[in-house]
């Protein structure tokens, strides 16, 4: 769902704030992140001579065990960590995945639900990330696909917001947020059928998109713009 | 009784799916099938596939949007839905994950005979050492409210109809095939890339 760059966009800014700079320290990061598995060992070496006693070196080590398949070493060393610092994300994560990698599925399920106890929620995970990164389209976007699965009245209302958000973010060219908002008006017609009528702001919103989406198709995808026209239809006639 | 179907792939269907597969190694990855019922209804041929998600399998909207997008174009071919594929993220996993339950559970009532492929980690890697010429999939059918297990070594319920598909999989593995494929993530990331792989075998 998310591009590559995207990504090591976001994760580049959650390190900076994290940091607040240094620039060791997010080179070494971006090293670890293409896996050049070569220096590995040097560099967290340099990193524990430069930080001693730093919980992030700590986790780095943690994450070489993991690499390197001695999952049984990496788990002790998180859980160790976690017990210093009990709101560490990265490490609530590392954890359930190497559970996932060992197929120890109930292990896995209990470690990410204390890790979601703290969240409830996936839908209120987003809030969060929301709350704090409220610029970052993907985080918008991925809380309205979960609102839609999710499903119900409001949830539809609330997914057509955050696809709406999204489309505002990211200049209209989303092409998930422009299908999110036909789907959101479809779901709602078909819930609201016999209620209130779809007010005409909500329907104005889902031409628009319709009109974004078959230009962009036109533009980049000219081949797939009939059937795209058509599936757009087959948007209309259930509402 | 969908138990006595047997079901025919097509090989292009069949190296889409597993190509698929290959190219996201580290996340699970599903996929539709296409086909017909044969005219007297006792074999089921898988026409076509088209590669869907590699990326939060379990959201509702990309999938809807795909089996719309799908069902249109291929509805004037005269090709339905007739099942879903899906691979395991962990290559020793072979149980049918919900959501390939849910999505299958939701082809079986327009197509009642519809097939679920779960990808066979262990006979693909196993394919360069023997001369397998089966596909490397368990079969799946639905049964009155239980997916079974349709039989899979051996078994002649689902077959390739072209018998030389592995050997055509094996010459694409080595020679990086995988890496053209495109699903439907990639298209709504990208729309210019072509979900319909129309050019991926010419």
């Amino acid at each position: 769902m998310v591009s590559k760059t995207e990504e090591e966009q976001v994760n580049r800014l959650e390190n900076q704030v994290e940091n607040g700079g240094g620039g060791a320290w997010e080179y070494l990061c971006l090293v670890r992140k293409l896996k050049l598995r070569r220096s590995d060992k040097e560099c967290v070496k340099v990193l524990q001579k430069k930080f001693p006693e730093s919980k992030r070196v700590g986790r780095l080590e943690a994450m070489l065990l993991e690499a390197k398949g001695l999952l049984a070493e990496a788990e002790k060393a998180y859980s160790s960590l976690l017990e210093e610092n009990q709101f560490d994300q990265v490490i609530h994560k590392r954890r359930v995945a190497i559970a996932k990698a060992q197929g120890n599925l109930s292990g896995a399920i209990e470690w990410l639900n204390k890790y979601l106890e703290m969240y409830k929620q996936a839908a209120f995970c987003y809030e969060e990330l929301i709350l704090s990164q409220p610029t970052i389209p993907l985080y918008h976007l991925a809380y309205a696909d979960v609102l839609y699965t999710l499903g119900g009245l409001e949830n539809l209302h609330a997914a057509k917001k955050y696809y709406a958000a999204t489309i505002d973010l990211t200049g209209g060219k989303n092409i998930r947020a422009l299908f999110g908002i036909c789907l959101c008006a479809s779901a709602i017609g078909q819930l609201a059928k016999g209620r209130n009528k779809e007010d005409k702001e909500s329907s104005e919103l889902q031409s628009l998109s319709a009109v974004a989406l078959e230009k962009l198709y036109k533009q980049q995808s000219p081949s797939n713009l009939p059937l795209l026209s058509s599936t757009l239809r087959s948007f209309k006639l259930s509402l | 009784m969908s138990g006595d179907s047997r079901y025919e792939i097509h090989q292009n269907a069949y190296l889409k799916l597993v190509l698929h597969a290959l190219k996201h190694r580290t996340s699970a990855v599903n996929g539709v099938l296409l086909g017909r019922s044969s005219a007297d209804g006792a074999t089921v041929e898988i026409v076509d596939s088209v590669p869907l998600f590699h990326s939060q399998i379990g959201l509702l909207p990309p999938l809807e949007i795909a089996l719309i997008m799908i069902e249109e174009y291929y509805g004037e071919k005269g090709l339905s839905i007739v099942g879903y594929f899906h691979a395991n993220e962990r290559y020793d996993d072979f149980e049918l994950a919900s959501v390939a339950k849910n999505i299958g559970d939701h082809i079986t009532r327009y197509f009642p005979q519809a097939a679920l492929l779960l990808l066979d980690n262990k006979r693909l890697e196993d394919l360069p050492k023997g001369k397998d010429r089966s596909p490397v999939m368990q079969l799946y059918t639905k049964d009155a409210s239980n997916w079974k297990l349709l039989g899979s070594k051996g078994s002649n319920q689902l077959t390739v109809k072209e018998p030389s598909a592995n050997t055509v999989l094996l010459d694409y593995i080595s020679s990086g095939k995988w890496k053209d494929i495109v699903d439907f993530d990639d298209h709504l990331d990208d729309i210019s890339k072509d979900w319909l792989n129309s050019e991926l075998f010419e």
